[in-house]
This record gives C-alpha cells, sequence and structure tokens, in this order.
C-alpha cells in the first residue's frame, strides 16, 4: 500500500512537470479527424461486456472506472492511478474493505453528473449482464454468490454500499484481493449511468465520461467517435483530454487494402498486423512510420495433461526439448517480430525473471534444441510410436507451426499428424476436453499486469471445467502443490506485492519445469502510421493512446 | 399459370425450409461452436455461461429454437445478431442490398456488353487470328480468381500507379452511396465492376461463340443466304438470336447468385459492405442469426432468378411456349 501511495504521489509530480508542454501541444495539434481501419468491427460496444483488444483501447478514451490504468507511454502504464475515485482509496478490514471518495463534478457525455448511484449501479450491472469476468474477476465482491446465481436480481447487498451524504462508495470483498485495482480499471468495471439498460446494450453506445463518446456505431460499416461536451479534464493521467476532435473508425477493409490506405494517407492507422508481403515496404520505404513493440503474450501450445502420450511429464519435457525456437520465429515473421522464449511469464511482466532450461545450456535464454536429449526422453517415458494431432488455426502462422511441430514430433519418435481447423472454431475447440486434443497452438494476451493473470488462469485448477468450450486451462493442468503456492502468492500480494512477485518467479519456474506446454515465443505488435499522425506513444496495457497521437 | 406460379412458390418453401434447416444443424453439429461459450467470452466462470445459456434461449430444445429463430426472420423481423447484440439482421441485410445491386448491375451490363462483342467477333471471324486472340483472353479471363485480380488490381491502382495520371483518379476503398455521391458512387465501383465481370466476359464470349457457330449450321441460315440478306444481317437477325437462348440461361442463373451474396469476394477484396461481405464476417465470427438470414436471401434469389428465366426462355424460343 504504502509503495502505491509513492507511486501515486511521483506520478503526481511527474504530471505537473509534464502539463504544460501538453498544454501547448493541444493548442497547436488540437482538431482535425483522424481515421482507423480495421477489418471488421469487434462485436458489443457494451463496455461491461466487449471482451477484445481492439475496443478495449480505444473504450481509453470513452469511459472510466474507479480506478485506470495511467495513459501514459511504456511500462509506466502498468501503473494504477485513481479516476473517478478522487484518491487511491482506503484498504481496511485486513484488506477487505476499500472505501472510494467519488470525485464530484464530472459529468456523462448526454449531460447526467456522475455520483454515487450511479457507481453501485454500474457494480451491480456486471452481474445483471453477465459480464464475461463476472465470475473470475469480480466474484470477490460480497454478494456475488447471489447474483451470479440470480443475475436478474442483483443487489450486491454487503458488496457495494454507497453514501450519497457522504459521497463515497464502499467495497467489501469475501477475501483479500492483491489485484482487485487491476480489476477495477478494465472497461468491464467502468461507471456507466445508473439508468442503463440492464441488458447487453448492443450497438446502442452508452454514454461515457471520457473526452469522446461514441456518436455512430455500425457493425457493418464503421464507428465515430466525438468530442464529449461535457467533459472537463480532471486527471491528466487517468483522462487526459484528446488531440483530434473526431475520430473514424471504419470497418471492411483487408489487411492489403489497410497498408495501401496508410501509405496513400487515406487512413491514419490500420488495427489488423500487415500482411507479410508488405513487411518488407513498410520496413523500407515507411520506416519512419512503424512502431514495433513486444506485447505481454505468448504463443504457446498447451499439452493435455490428462491423456496420452502428453499425461507423462517427460513426453512434455521431450516436446520442449525439440522445439527449435528460431525457426518458430522465423515462421512468425522473424526476430524483429518475435522473440524465443521457454517461460509462461513474458519479458517485461511482473514476476518475470529469464528462465530457460528447455535447450542446449540451460540457463536464462534460450540458444538451441537439445534432439538428443528429447529422443532420449521420449525413450525413457514409454511413448514413443504413439499417435499425436496437432490442433492448429487454419491461419497461414498457425498452419506452418503445426507443420513444423509435426516433423519434430515424428524426429522424436512419435506418429504426428497437423489438422489445422477455422480460427474462428479452433479456440473454443481446444478447451472442450470431450474433442481429446492432445496438443494445440493458441495464444494469450493479459487482461492486466499481474503474473496470475497467466500462471493461474492459465494453469489454475479453478480454470479447469470437463466438457465445456470455455475451459481456458486448456491443458487441463492441476498440481496441488503448485496451487497451494499460487494461493499462497495471491494472498501474500495484498501485504506485500514484491514478495508476493518472487514467489511468482518461483511458481514460473515450477510450472515451466511441469511443462504442462511448450512456451513458442512472444509476439511483437507492428503499429503503421500515416505520415501526418504525430506523438504516437504505447501503453503497455492498452496499447497505443490514440486520442494522444494528433493528425494536424 | 396460376398452377405454375403456385408450383414455383411450393419449390421455394421447399427449398427454403430444407437450407435453413441443414444451416441450423451444421451449425449446432460443429464441435467448439457452443454459443454460448462465444457470447459470454474467453475464460467465463460456468455460471456466467448458464446464464447466457439461458438469456439465450441455448437451453431449449432445438426444434423451438428453429422454430423461434424462423419466427424472428419472417414474422415479427426482430431477430438480433449473437455477436453484436442488439443488432437487428433483417434491417442490417436490407441496408446491405443496395451495395450489392450496384455492383453486380454494373458489372452485368458490362459483361453484357462485352461478351456480345467478344462472341459475335469471335463467331464472325472464325478460325481467324482475331478469333484465337479473343477466345486466348477468354480463357486467361475465366481462369483469373476473382480474389487474387481484385488485389492485384487494388496493388495497381491504389498503391503501385496511384500517383500517376493513370489512376490517380482511384477512390480510396469503400461504397459511397448513389443518392448521395453519384460521382463517388461512379468511380468507387468501376474498378470493381471491371473486377467482377471479367470472368463472366470470358466465360459468356466462349458460349455465344460455340452456340452462334452451332446456328451457323441449322437450315434457316441456309434459307436465309439464300434469300440474299448480307452476312451480318444472317449474323445478327438470325443466328445471334437463337444463340442468346444458352446467354440468358446462364445469365439468370449467375446473376441470382451473384445478387444473392456470391459476390463476396470482390465485396471483400474492395472493402464494398455488401450482402457477401456481411456473409463473410459472419462466418467469420459464428454469427449465426446472419449466416441463417445471407443464406435464406440468397436461396431466395437463385429460385426467383430460375422462374424468371422460364418466363425470359418462352419469350426467346416460340417451341418452348407449344411444348
Amino acid at each position: 500500500m504504502k509503495k502505491l501511495l509513492m507511486a501515486t504521489v511521483a506520478a503526481g509530480l511527474l504530471t505537473l512537470g509534464l502539463t504544460p508542454v501538453h498544454a501547448e501541444y493541444l493548442e497547436e495539434h488540437r482538431g482535425g479527424t483522424m481515421r482507423l481501419v480495421a477489418r471488421s468491427a469487434a462485436g458489443t460496444v457494451d463496455p461491461h461486456i466487449n471482451y477484445t483488444l481492439q475496443y478495449w483501447q480505444i473504450y481509453q478514451g470513452m469511459y472510466d472506472g474507479l480506478i485506470a490504468f495511467k495513459k501514459a507511454a511504456g511500462a509506466e502504464g502498468f501503473e494504477k492511478v485513481p479516476d473517478i475515485a478522487e484518491a487511491m482509496p482506503e484498504v481496511t478490514n485486513d484488506g477487505k474493505t476499500y472505501t472510494f471518495r467519488i470525485r464530484k463534478g464530472i459529468m456523462f457525455s448526454n449531460g447526467q453528473e456522475l455520483g454515487v448511484k450511479d457507481v453501485v449501479a454500474s457494480f451491480q450491472r456486471i452481474f445483471k449482464v453477465s459480464s464475461p469476468t463476472a465470475g473470475g474477476f469480480y466474484s470477490v465482491i460480497v454478494g456475488a454468490d447471489a447474483c451470479l446465481a440470480e443475475p436478474a436480481t442483483c443487489t450486491l447487498e454487503g458488496g457495494v454500499i454507497g453514501d450519497e451524504a457522504a459521497g463515497t462508495v464502499t467495497i467489501n470483498l469475501t477475501r483479500p484481493d492483491a489485484e482487485f485495482f487491476d480489476k477495477l480499471a478494465l472497461p468491464h468495471a467502468a461507471i456507466l449511468p445508473a439508468d442503463t439498460p440492464a441488458s447487453d446494450v448492443g450497438t446502442a453506445p452508452i454514454p461515457g465520461t471520457g473526452a469522446y463518446y461514441i456518436s455512430a456505431y455500425d457493425p457493418n460499416t464503421g464507428m465515430t467517435m466525438s468530442r464529449n461536451p461535457h467533459f472537463k479534464v480532471w486527471s491528466e493521467d487517468a483522462q487526459p483530454d484528446g488531440y483530434p476532435d473526431v475520430i473514424q473508425y471504419d470497418f471492411g477493409l483487408t489487411d492489403e487494402a489497410q497498408v495501401t490506405a496508410v501509405q496513400n494517407g487515406e487512413a491514419d492507422w490500420m488495427f489488423d498486423q500487415p500482411p507479410t508481403d508488405r513487411l518488407g515496404e513498410i520496413g523500407t520505404t515507411y520506416k519512419d512510420e512503424v512502431y514495433i513493440t513486444p506485447l505481454t503474450a505468448w504463443w504457446y501450445a498447451p499439452m493435455n495433461t490428462n491423456i496420452p502420450p502428453f499425461d507423462n511429464v517427460l513426453a512434455r519435457q521431450a516436446v520442449n526439448f525439440a522445439l527449435d525456437r528460431n525457426t518458430l520465429v522465423n515462421l512468425f515473421g522473424g526476430p524483429v517480430l518475435a522473440s524465443p522464449v521457454c517461460q509462461v511469464l513474458p519479458p517485461g511482466f511482473p514476476g518475470h525473471e529469464p528462465y530457460c532450461p528447455y535447450t542446449v545450456d540451460p540457463g536464462t535464454a534460450w540458444s538451441a534444441p537439445d534432439l538428443e536429449k528429447a529422443r532420449a526422453l521420449v525413450q525413457e517415458s514409454g511413448t514413443a510410436g504413439q499417435t499425436v494431432t496437432i490442433i492448429a488455426e487454419d491461419t497461414t502462422v498457425s498452419k506452418a507451426i503445426g507443420t513444423y511441430m509435426q516433423s519434430v514430433l515424428t524426429d522424436i519418435g512419435y506418429v504426428a499428424e497437423v489438422k489445422p481447423i477455422s480460427p474462428n472454431i479452433q479456440f473454443t475447440y481446444i478447451q472442450n476436453t470431450n474433442n481429446n486434443v492432445q496438443i494445440s497452438i493458441t495464444q494469450w494476451y493479459q487482461d492486466y499486469p499481474a503474473a496470475s493473470d497467466f500462471l493461474n488462469i492459465l494453469f489454475g485448477c479453478s480454470s479447469f471445467t470437463p466438457g465445456s468450450d470455455s475451459s481456458i486451462n486448456i491443458a487441463g493442468f492441476c498440481d496441488p502443490e503448485i496451487q497451494a503456492k499460487m494461493d499462497e502468492a495471491m494472498l501474500l500480494g495484498v501485504s506485500d506485492p514484491a514478495a508476493a512477485n518472487a514467489m511468482w518467479v518461483e511458481i514460473d519456474r515450477m510450472v515451466t519445469d511441469k511443462a504442462p506446454m511448450a512456451a513458442l515465443f512472444t509476439p511483437k505488435r507492428i503499429d503503421f502510421v500515416s505520415k501526418r499522425v504525430g506523438n504516437f506513444q504505447f501503453n503497455s496495457q492498452f496499447y497505443w493512446m490514440v486520442s494522444q497521437s494528433w493528425v494536424q | 399459370m396460376i398452377y405454375a406460379v403456385l408450383q414455383r412458390l411450393g419449390q421455394m418453401v421447399f427449398v427454403m425450409v430444407g437450407i435453413s434447416l441443414l444451416v441450423f444443424l451444421i451449425f449446432f453439429g460443429t464441435p467448439g461452436v457452443d454459443p454460448a461459450a462465444r457470447i459470454a467470452g474467453r475464460n467465463a466462470s460456468p455460471e456466467v455461461l448458464e446464464a447466457v445459456r439461458i438469456s439465450f434461449g441455448f437451453d431449449q430444445p432445438f426444434y423451438i429454437q428453429y422454430l423461434t429463430m424462423m419466427k424472428k426472420i419472417f414474422i415479427t423481423g426482430d431477430l438480433t445478431s449473437f455477436v453484436n447484440r442488439g443488432w437487428e439482421v433483417v434491417p442490417a441485410v436490407l441496408d446491405t442490398i443496395p451495395v450489392t445491386l450496384s455492383l453486380v448491375l454494373g458489372a452485368a451490363v458490362l459483361w453484357i456488353i462485352f461478351s456480345l462483342i467478344i462472341g459475335v467477333l469471335a463467331a464472325a471471324y472464325r478460325d481467324t487470328w482475331i478469333d484465337k486472340i479473343l477466345m486466348i483472353l477468354g480463357l486467361i479471363g475465366i481462369s483469373m480468381p476473382v480474389y487474387w485480380l481484385g488485389e492485384v488490381m487494388n496493388l495497381v491502382t491504389q498503391s503501385r500507379y496511384h500517383d500517376t495520371w493513370l489512376f490517380s483518379w482511384v477512390p480510396p476503398l469503400g461504397y459511397k452511396p448513389l443518392s448521395e455521391d453519384p460521382k463517388g458512387w461512379f468511380l468507387t465501383l468501376v474498378i470493381p465492376w471491371f473486377t467482377l465481370s471479367i470472368l463472366y466476359i470470358g466465360l459468356y464470349g466462349r458460349v455465344l461463340r460455340a452456340s452462334i457457330t452451332e446456328a451457323l449450321q441449322e437450315d434457316y441460315i441456309r434459307t436465309a443466304r439464300a434469300k440474299g440478306l448480307s452476312e451480318t444481317r444472317i449474323l445478327l437477325r438470325h443466328a445471334l438470336r437463337t444463340s442468346l437462348i444458352s446467354f440468358v440461361t446462364l445469365f439468370g442463373l449467375d446473376f441470382g447468385a451473384l445478387v444473392g451474396g456470391s459476390a463476396l469476394l470482390t465485396e471483400v477484396v474492395f472493402g464494398l459492405q455488401g450482402v457477401g461481405k456481411l456473409t463473410f464476417d459472419a462466418l467469420q465470427n459464428l454469427d449465426l442469426p446472419i449466416i441463417m438470414t445471407t443464406v435464406l436471401y440468397a436461396s431466395f434469389f437463385v429460385v426467383v432468378a430460375n422462374a424468371i428465366v422460364d418466363v425470359v426462355y418462352i419469350l426467346l424460343d416460340p417451341r418452348v411456349r407449344t411444348a
């Protein structure tokens, strides 16, 4: 807690120093229409329901939670700052009670003033609309169980208590939660007007408190974001003013056409990743308009720890030893676009300490595959000669990785085949134990910067639901010893984040050693912008901060 | 006459019920498509999954789900998307029809004009070098897949030669409504029209040449020659007219299918938000309500186009009338 306070103070000082520059820039570059393009829309615009990076990125300028991730470049974007709350809350009752003082004078884009009742209603709404993370992230609130069972009549009694007179909202948890601030800063906990319908609004945008609001939306053609006429800056860190007057997000161009549109200056930024055949020209002729940033994400191959051959830890380790990560990186587009990895937590993430046991010289970094060791392990495990089916996505990269893995598995003694299936189905298909998937290729992108978001979600016992299409622990990995450690680390995180992260380092190693998956590589993101875009800043949490760049 | 119309209607209903049932069963029969899991989002807890399942009615028996969906499409018209919840599907499909019609009608005009010219020229000069060149060009046109041709056209007109005098007039990709911006509408569609029609120009040109050549062997052509008519007149008034029957049959089928959404690849490549692109996007994220509606819409058009072709047949060929 102390550390958090210090960070806030430091952030405040920094802001004071930066503000005049920002103000000057604002005067000089304010205005214009910024045009973004994407292949397609990303579903409902309801911030309590939408669970895509594509919309989370643009929600940043439109919605606010009690807490926000700091609008700053780089890893500073992982810091949490008070947003609708006046200050970071007082935590009492052994970390189970949070009291937020609600900032006065914040207006929604429809002209209503934000009040305590809106905050209380918004927390109830998370459950009423069955937000995807209602059961995962917010079930820690007192009264959440009843709300999950009966969403329609959710009151969160005793969990979220508003005090109109004092202007405060008190949140009670059933147990201390070190990641509660992170969860509050996600769009799923955005504060919306109390009279927002208690069902998914779909294509009818909800008024927000940010600098922009959605003035038009058609999933088939595009979205228009205009300045919120009632917006006044209350915190540069939480919700700064933006440069463009209008942000127009158009849907429908193929990735090829998006590249061309950005090159011609018809669009200012493309959401989708440029196709590999255009990377050459982007990297040379347009190199001043490209930004490449490593992501806190990974590509990995989960191995089903409940069916042969990968119910045998030696077999799983063998795969890890055999994979040539350099080849995988090249299949993804080369070292500029990805870096090899052996462990769960991505570089730059809390709890990450470089660790790689699966290489010729085990240590901190991967150097080369050890095929002999892999073959020996397969023999030792007694699984040699078994049939293994790799389930890949039917996309160029995933299919190429699948084919490569097939050759490696064959090399170390299995009879391997690869089955690419449509990317629309693959992610849910591999989760369902009924489909008996042995090994697959998939990706995971962080929700928020906490080690448990990778380790506990992907390899925790509670994320494993046999027979369901929603069972994100694809490996079906459940190790009592590791689970106990993870529970301990999550509890420790409340009082001592540093000590908890040290524990996560160890857990990361334990999981990596048990190899319920083969880590493949850490991807990087390419942002390709038009010539006129200035002040490009990449925030580690929500990516490029759209409204903080200018177009004139 | 009434019997014929009723028969057509009966056929249409039969086809549409069959297709919709098939779409429905394939959708729910595919592993990994549990719509509740997809709607609930990644890593949804079992409780949330259950709540979504109930709120969307996925816990109901299949036939009830099917009937509810049909009711929402045909009677109440308030079927909403699984992905963009609250987005009404029927108006969404209706909104996209003008885009597809603009694309397909323009392309149809081009391919009728050019294939007539090519077919007649090749037949008139058959076995000369003109014929050979035209037929080879036709074959090339047929062989180029439209998505490849479209991307190459884009690369040439939007990127590589965009700044030259030749293509500087080409506007950015996307559709502009005819009512708001007629010039923009025309300019954005020129390249898509040509791209879509090239295949059909080649195909129809070759078909027409073959049937004219065949018609020229007929007795009535010899009679016409004996009467002393000019070769041009014989070709255009006598041989061409009977040859148009196969041309019209083909046209009816292709046009119906294209308006129904087969111009999908062209629409996707050129960023035109038509029926085809709507279907494509729905397939990308397995949005059953939209897939269902566009498939029904497409089958409707194919059946209607077939009926129209039958009528045109009668007008062109007296033999069909008596039979």
